[in-house]
């Protein structure tokens, strides 16, 4: 119960801290998802919108704790912890809708586009001379994964003939299955699954369209081209996390070890994996070279292609991949086709997970 | 190479993406050779219709200064300034210069003006074309 409380303080306290932080971390022209000129990065009515919604965060966060708290007292019910967190994430939504509204009114109140000239760059040699795939950090999730399927296949005679196959919150196995291919391979193939589409994300990221400042196409181009291989490497080592934590869980199914921390053996490399990720992301969210020579061009007012400021919508637009404008990394062109597909394989994965190891 | 466009100007876009090709082929930015990305991909990359690339790539392909191919995609290529182009030339800077003097702009300026820009383009450009 005990760990359980640990675990999701953890994860509430992370999702609490990137919110809060976000404001700063995030492009200064592009305040809660609403496209701006440079002249108003300090408008009032940014600063104020920006005051409000930590405000509001905050409190949420507060109030989110407190009532899971209330709730676990009072039911016993473990689950009431991590409900906590998606309260937080989804009141932490209505904090940035309400932001968003209230800077788009200022912008429209206040005609900030009015006598720009707005403009569009593009670095060619994105293109024709894109940067280089980090390669070798490629193998440390390609080893343990094969490392794992091979460790299952010369153990698979020893393993026990009845495995636990599913878990409670607390680590303690609720069902058992007899041994065979399906149930003593399952997290495998999880892995396996997860190993190729983050590898594959990975190698999407490097085909996706930069999104560079016109008022400095230069610095822009340069930082997009760091943040790209830096995106690569952050995903990838996050697939390696991942696939130790599988190997470990895995490896305590075949041996039919049963322990309260059995939990610990996927959360922690997958919390430290997503950690490591956000704070790599997060320090380098933000080109912070000096201001160049200015083009005088400003970027062009694309609010209508963002819903809500979130959600990128272009048919018109090949690229799968864009860079998030409120956030971090990456996110789908949900315009593109093959954006369905790829939601689709991940849902079906972490559900697959869930129902296999904490399902209830 | 950066390419940019001013979507407030009067000067259409596939105008404007000729023109700063030549630009950067000016300042030794593209060489020879250098590829350009294929029409879609520079068409999706500035969110604009793909006709309007195709447009400047197929007037940058009239005047010489690119090959368009179906296997190697558009490549710039070495530029010739023959008599007809000089010709051509000459009588767009005589407008370009008129409409300087028209305006009362002292020919030391407009002088000073040109020089500036040649020399915004690649020095080493310049010596090979002198």
């Amino acid at each position: 119960m005990t760990l359980a409380i640990v675990l999701c303080s953890a994860l509430l306290a992370l999702v609490l801290a990137i919110g809060l932080a976000l404001p700063s971390i995030a492009d200064p022209t592009v305040p809660f998802g609403v496209r701006i000129p440079p002249a108003h990065v300090s408008d009032p009515a940014i600063t104020k919108q920006i005051r409000l919604y930590r405000g509001r965060l905050l409190g949420s966060g507060v109030l989110a704790a407190a009532g899971s708290v209330t709730l676990y007292s009072v039911t016993g019910e473990t689950l009431m912890l991590p409900l906590s967190v998606l309260v937080l994430v989804g009141a932490w939504y209505g904090c940035f809708v309400l932001a968003h509204h209230g800077i788009r009114a200022a912008k429209a109140a206040g005609g900030w586009y009015e006598g720009t000239r707005q403009g569009i760059a593009v670095d060619t040699e994105l293109r024709t001379r894109p940067p280089r795939f980090p390669w070798l950090w490629l193998a440390p999730p390609l080893i343990i994964t094969i490392a794992t399927v091979l460790i299952g296949v010369v153990r698979y005679p020893s393993m026990p003939e009845i495995l636990a196959v599913h878990y409670t919150a607390n680590g303690v196995p609720d069902r058992l299955a007899v041994k065979s291919v399906s149930t003593a391979f399952s997290l495998v193939f999880v892995q396996v699954g997860l190993t190729a589409l983050l590898v594959g994300i990975a190698a999407a990221i490097f085909h996706s369209r930069a999104d560079l400042d016109p008022a400095r196409p230069a610095g822009s181009a340069r930082w997009f081209r760091r943040y790209t291989v830096l995106g690569a490497k952050a995903l990838l080592g996050l697939a390696a996390m991942i696939d130790l934590g599988m190997l470990a869980s895995s490896l305590l199914m075949w041996s039919g070890t049963i322990t309260p921390w059995a939990p610990l053996t996927i959360v922690v490399p997958v919390l430290a994996g997503v950690l490591v990720a956000v704070i790599v992301l997060a320090r380098n969210n933000r080109d912070w070279e000096p201001v160049e020579e200015g083009t005088g061009l400003v970027h062009r007012d694309d609010d209508k292609q963002w819903r809500g400021g979130l959600l990128y919508i272009n048919r018109a637009d090949h690229a799968l991949f864009v860079p998030r404008r409120y956030g971090l990394g990456w996110t789908v062109n949900a315009g593109n086709p093959q954006a369905a597909i790829l939601l689709a394989g991940i849902a079906g994965l972490i559900t697959l997970l869930i129902v296999l190891r904490l399902g209830r | 190479m950066i390419l940019t466009v001013d979507l407030s100007s009067d000067v259409p876009l596939y105008q404007q993406l000729r023109d700063r090709v030549v630009e950067a082929i000016a300042a030794g930015d593209l060489s020879e050779g250098s590829p350009l990305p294929a029409t879609r991909t520079l068409a999706s990359d500035f969110g604009i219709n793909f006709h309007t690339v195709n447009k400047a790539y197929e007037l940058l392909r009239q005047q010489g200064l690119i090959r368009l191919n179906r296997k190697t995609g558009a490549v710039v290529i070495a530029p010739v300034a023959n008599p007809t182009f000089r010709a051509d030339w000459t009588a767009r800077a005589r407008t370009l210069l008129a409409e300087a003097v028209a305006r009362g702009v002292p020919a030391d300026e407009v002088l000073t003006a040109c020089h500036d820009v040649l020399h915004t383009f690649n020095a080493s450009q310049l010596e090979d074309t002198a």
